[in-house]
């Protein structure tokens, strides 16, 4: 696939977070740490007092009494145990989750803040699979791995020693299994690596097919082509399976080399044991206990091998949040105190390496003046605009636009929210009463008013059906709840339709009063309106007056209008 | 199509479904698992035995033998699991794979799903929990070898003692049970858990939908917020479900070494009464030892199965949730060709282009809904002779498409978007494109036709995807058309273009219009004026012009 996905951090950023977050919640994980460790401690209690219950036993003059009191110490331990186990677990997960809802948070904050235009080349999914598929699988891996860890390092270190206290020769043999479980794993995680790295990434595709199916859903209907969907679904989620599958299968060949190394530590101490008992050098009870004493490691040392495995498999996925927050943080707008400032000098712009979509523009916007840009669709007109806002950063030339700005385009989206949370999205702080204001000049609040719960009206996917011109007034009130000192509209009625355009263009005229304005526009009465206008044609500025010199001018302009004015095609 | 879905109704019908679909890998798997237990438990057996007849025996042959029979259990359990585990890993990814399947395919029916989820929750129901449900093959393979390890070794305990076999047959049920009295708290939990994450990720791609409006009111910390606040409630479900899992292991393991002390004691004073030997005393509490992993795992396997049980309950609603569209039994043989809205009193026949103008966005919404067949009780929809609803949905299909004002555009090159099975010429294609004045959003990149677009039209802007949109249309070329207001991002002369355009790509077939534009009306043959839901006025374009001032008033700019 060529597409562009968000950055995916190296090794050694992925690390410094990791550290860092780590770090961050010390006290709690240290805590959480030991509280493993007193459980490894419970669980390897029992095998040592069974050992001195069978001791009493094997004395012949072993009493009840002290069977009984041995058992207690193992029910003592279980006591211990449980709360341990318990208290560990509800520790790491005050430490992780926040550390991980954090994460996620701080990740998509991060993400929001890009440019529109990269989000849209990366693809909603990639997204939702870093702050979802990936955040899920940092979060298994934790609950897992550091528990796992450290009982195992508990059980290995006593079992070790008991090794090493029962005979050193014996307990060296063992040790011959060591560089095998270090062939193992450097054979492992080398091969691994980019099978976790490429899962993750086709989550992300596999996410986007998912997402886009779901979203487009209606207009795939109506023309038949959901199969399409499907297929692409089917297609990127068997692409996951694969990787996943492959990487498994490469983990199952890992564990059968840990199983080779556990064979030759455990025939070497069998030997070593042989040989020794044959020199009568220790006895057979020694050999014996060593050597269930090596295979008692089996299982911890396997556990610390799959750490290797989980670090991989989760630092995979925390690359890909890593490499979201990496990004430059966004510059917060300056503020800007005295009259709003709108110039562009010379600015040109191309998309990637596509066609010069605007070139060489100069254009100036006095406090409070409204200027319309007209032209031919697809003459640069929306580009231009959204360079004024800042959405898009020109290739060439200078922009310098001082004072708070809103920028109201034709995509229509109403929020999956209460009413109220759709128009602070732009005004965190507002009040209700501020809400009605914006409200009542964008000529919503009668039908708002009208509405069930009022502000409290769930609108949006599956709330409150609105028709998309009154999704638009709400555009339009959240434009006048930010309060802007300049506005660019670019085709804000347009996608209303026909039927709401008038009311809508009423609404928009009424939010821009007072404030610096570029209108984008279409429907030419709304240019009529503006103190100014400016016609674009293939990406550069043809002509600019008033409107009643543009017409008489006879130029473009004139053009546009007589077709606009025009109640009929020309004959 | 399968007519309700057949995905079975509850939880358990879905974990059963997972078992039964992959069952033919399970019933190799589930045997080379046990093997491979059975193998792991088996060496200190052999281990043993290496010692009592190599090591103690002091003779080479022998020792050597047995360490032979060492390594073949070895790689016999290790090539077991190999195996046994990579069918297992698999038959949990293909089952997730196959829900995720399912419900991209719910989503995707032809007659469309009536969901109350969220983009961002279908992704999450299709991820998490398809794999929570997928996993019960996990599960159910370690419950069956537990259950197998139990039954041996308790069969075998009874045969030694039956005291000692009794309190262990006995007891092992009990504690088993007692961490039960916690399975159903913990599951609450972490259903909880799996909808606040779902609502988080629903969060997350509505903002991410509406990224445009969002950031021209640089709404950015404040949609971060509201993102926050619901992966704080995440978090805190997270929380809560991580303690009672902490609990119900907490519980778990120590009632299991409870038991361990418990069946020592017992088993003690067994041996010292000299019911029991030395021998099988050591036996007896290396069992008991063994034992504690498989009441752990069963103790906390049906907190796993309950996870496992939410996931598959909710996707089973999910998939039973009804059609937006509900279908008809009547096929047409050949497609119907005629348009007829009753309420309106409309006719649109092959030939006809017909516009409507009405005052009311609501009234359009509503049109466009019944013609989509979203709205039942709509009022009386024909196509041909037959009422919409009554028709199948491959007929309507072929029939008529209906274009909603939004459509979207999707991933791919124009060319997929225009004619995805490569059924046009490209002068069939060139005449679409010239009609909806096209050519130049194609003309403007190098690669033309093999210009990736990206989802939802990416960088294109909004005339220029409203133009691809109709393009797209047109080029499917259905005996009826439905446009909602076509051109209303386009400026008057191409507008102007594009109405002499439909008219003619459209010459001979029905077209029907929703628009106030001029152009389009006075390109259509007949133009219906809809005032309060009512028609108030007919006729064309120009008559009305000349004597109805109220729609002078309404079409003149």
């Amino acid at each position: 696939m060529s597409r562009a996905i968000l950055p995916i951090a190296d090794r050694r950023t992925t690390t410094r977070h990791a550290w860092a977050l780590l770090r961050s919640h010390r006290g709690p994980l240290t805590v959480s740490v030991l509280l493993f460790a007193v459980v490894g401690f419970a669980g390897i209690v029992p095998p040592f007092v069974l050992g001195s219950i069978v001791d009493v036993v094997n004395s012949g003059d072993g009493t009840a009494r002290e069977v009984l009191t041995r058992s207690a110490i193992i029910v003592g331990a279980a006591i211990v145990g449980a709360v341990a186990t318990t208290g560990s677990a509800v520790l790491l997960a005050q430490a992780a989750n926040p550390a991980l809802a954090r994460l996620r948070e701080e990740v998509l904050d991060r993400a929001l803040h890009q440019d529109t235009e990269r989000l849209e080349a990366a693809g909603t999914g990639d997204l939702m699979s870093r702050v979802g598929d990936d955040v899920r699988q940092i979060s298994e891996s934790l609950d897992n791995a550091i528990p796992e860890f450290v009982r195992a390092g508990v059980a290995i270190a006593f079992t070790a020693i008991g090794l090493f206290a029962l005979d050193w020769r014996l307990a060296l043999a063992g040790l011959l299994a060591a560089p095998f479980y270090v062939f193992a794993l450097r054979w492992y995680l080398p091969r691994s690596a980019p099978f976790y790295r490429r899962e993750r990434i086709a989550q992300g595709e596999r996410a986007e097919a998912l997402v886009a199916g779901v979203h487009g859903a209606a207009t795939l209907r109506a023309l038949g082509r959901e199969a399409g969907a499907r297929g692409r679904i089917h297609h990127h989620s068997r692409a996951t399976l694969s990787q996943a599958v492959q990487v498994f299968a490469l983990l199952t060949r890992l564990f059968g080399r840990i199983n080779f190394a556990e064979w030759v530590g455990l025939t070497a101490v069998l030997t070593t044991g042989f040989l020794l008992v044959r020199a009568d050098a220790i006895t057979i009870g020694a050999a014996t206990a060593a050597a269930l004493y090596f295979h008692r490691l089996f299982n911890p040392i396997g556990a610390v091998l799959m750490i290797f495995d989980q670090i991989q498999s989760s630092g995979a996925s925390l690359a890909r949040l890593v490499g979201v927050l990496e990004l430059p943080s966004p510059t917060p707008e300056q503020p800007h105190e005295g009259s709003p400032v709108v110039r562009l000098d010379g600015v040109s712009h191309r998309y990637g390496d596509g066609p010069e979509v605007v070139r060489d523009v100069d254009l100036e916007i006095a406090p409070g003046e409204h200027v319309a840009l007209v032209g031919s669709t697809g003459a640069g007109k929306s580009t231009l605009a959204a360079i004024v806002a800042g959405h898009v950063e020109p290739c060439s030339g200078e922009r310098d636009v001082r004072g708070r700005l809103t920028l109201v385009s034709q995509d229509v989206h109403v929020f999956a929210a209460t009413v109220r949370d759709n128009i602070t999205l732009a005004a965190a702080g507002l009040d209700d009463d501020g809400v009605w204001a914006a409200m009542r000049t964008a000529r919503c609040a009668e039908w708002v008013g009208g509405l069930p719960n009022g502000l409290d009206t769930r609108v949006g996917h599956l709330g409150h059906p609105l028709t998309t011109a009154q999704g638009q007034q709400l555009a339009l009130a959240r434009l006048a709840a930010h309060d802007p000192q300049i506005v660019v509209l670019d085709e804000a009625t347009a996608e209303a339709g026909s039927s709401g355009a008038r009311l809508l263009d009423d609404a928009a005229h009424a939010v821009i009063a007072g404030r610096s304005a570029l209108i984008v526009a279409h429907r030419l009465s709304q240019a009529r309106e503006a103190d100014r206008i400016l016609v674009m044609e293939h990406g550069r500025i043809v002509e600019a007056g008033t409107h009643d010199a543009l017409v008489a001018a006879g130029g473009h302009y004139a053009e546009l209008w007589e077709a606009w004015s025009a109640p009929t095609l020309a004959d | 199509m399968p007519e309700p879905s057949a995905a079975p109704r509850t939880g358990a019908g879905m974990l059963r479904q997972t078992i039964r679909r992959q069952g033919r890998r399970l019933l190799l798997a589930y045997p080379l698992i046990i093997a491979w237990q059975l193998g792991e438990a088996l060496t200190p057996v052999v281990i043993g035995l290496v010692v009592d007849h190599g090591i103690a025996g002091d003779d080479l042959g022998p020792f050597l033998l047995w360490l032979g029979v060492l390594a073949a259990l070895m790689a016999g359990f290790s090539l077991a699991y190999r195996f046994g585990g990579r069918l297992g890993f698999r038959s949990v990814q293909e089952e997730s794979h196959t829900l995720r399947e399912e419900i991209g395919g719910h989503v995707l029916d032809p007659r469309g799903a009536d969901t109350d989820q969220l983009p961002g929750e279908v992704l999450s129901l299709a991820t998490a929990d398809a794999n929570m449900t997928g996993i019960v093959v996990r599960q159910f393979g370690f419950a069956l070898g537990s259950l197998t390890a139990v039954v041996v070794i308790g069969v075998w305990l009874l045969w030694t003692d039956w005291v000692i076999g009794v309190l262990v047959m006995l007891g092992m049920p009990l504690t088993v049970a007692l961490t039960q009295l916690l399975a159903p708290a913990v599951a609450r939990r972490t259903t909880s858990q799996q909808a606040t994450i779902a609502r988080a990720a629903g969060v997350a791609s509505d903002l991410m939908a509406g990224l445009r409006p969002l950031k021209g009111v640089h709404g950015e910390d404040v949609a971060a917020g509201r993102y926050a606040r619901a992966s704080l409630d995440a978090q805190r479900a997270s929380i809560t479900m991580a303690r009672s899992w902490g609990v119900l292991s907490g519980v778990s393991s120590g009632l299991s070494t409870l038991f361990l002390g418990i069946v020592a004691a017992v088993a003690g004073i067994r041996a010292l009464d000299d019911a029991i030997t030395l021998g099988q005393f050591i036996a007896v509490v290396g069992v008991a030892q063994y034992l504690a992993e498989p009441i752990v795992a069963l103790g906390e396997l049906t907190a796993q199965a309950a996870a496992s049980l939410a996931s598959g309950a909710r996707i089973s609603r999910f998939l039973h949730t009804p059609p937006l569209v509900p279908e008809g039994p009547v096929e047409l043989n050949t497609p119907a060709d005629r348009l007829t809205v009753e309420e309106l009193d409309l006719t649109v026949k092959g030939g006809d282009l017909v516009t409507i103008v009405s005052d009311d966005p609501a009234f359009d919404a509503a049109l466009i809904d019944t013609l989509h067949g979203t709205r039942p009780g709509g009022g009386r929809v024909l196509l041909g002779e037959h009422e919409l609803s009554a028709l199948s949905i491959a007929s309507r299909r072929t029939s008529m498409l209906v274009v909603d004002h939004g459509a979207d555009l999707f991933e791919g090159t124009v060319l997929d978007a225009m004619d995805p099975d490569r059924a046009l010429s490209s002068e069939q294609l060139d005449v679409v494109l010239d009609a909806s004045a096209a050519h130049d959003v194609i003309a403007a990149h190098e690669d033309g036709l093999d210009h990736h677009l990206r989802a939802s039209g990416g960088t294109l802007s909004g005339g220029q995807r409203q133009r691809l949109v109709l393009a797209r249309s047109l080029a499917a070329d259905r005996p009826v058309l439905v446009l909602h207001d076509p051109t209303s991002a386009v400026d008057a002369v191409t507008e102007q273009r594009i109405a002499a355009g439909l008219r003619s790509v459209r010459a001979g077939r029905a077209t029907l219009v929703l628009s106030s534009s001029p152009a389009l009306l006075d390109a259509s043959d007949h133009v219906v004026v809809v005032r309060a839901g009512r028609v108030a006025d007919r006729g064309t374009h120009r008559d009305l012009l000349a004597r109805d001032d109220t729609y002078r008033e309404a079409v003149i700019r």
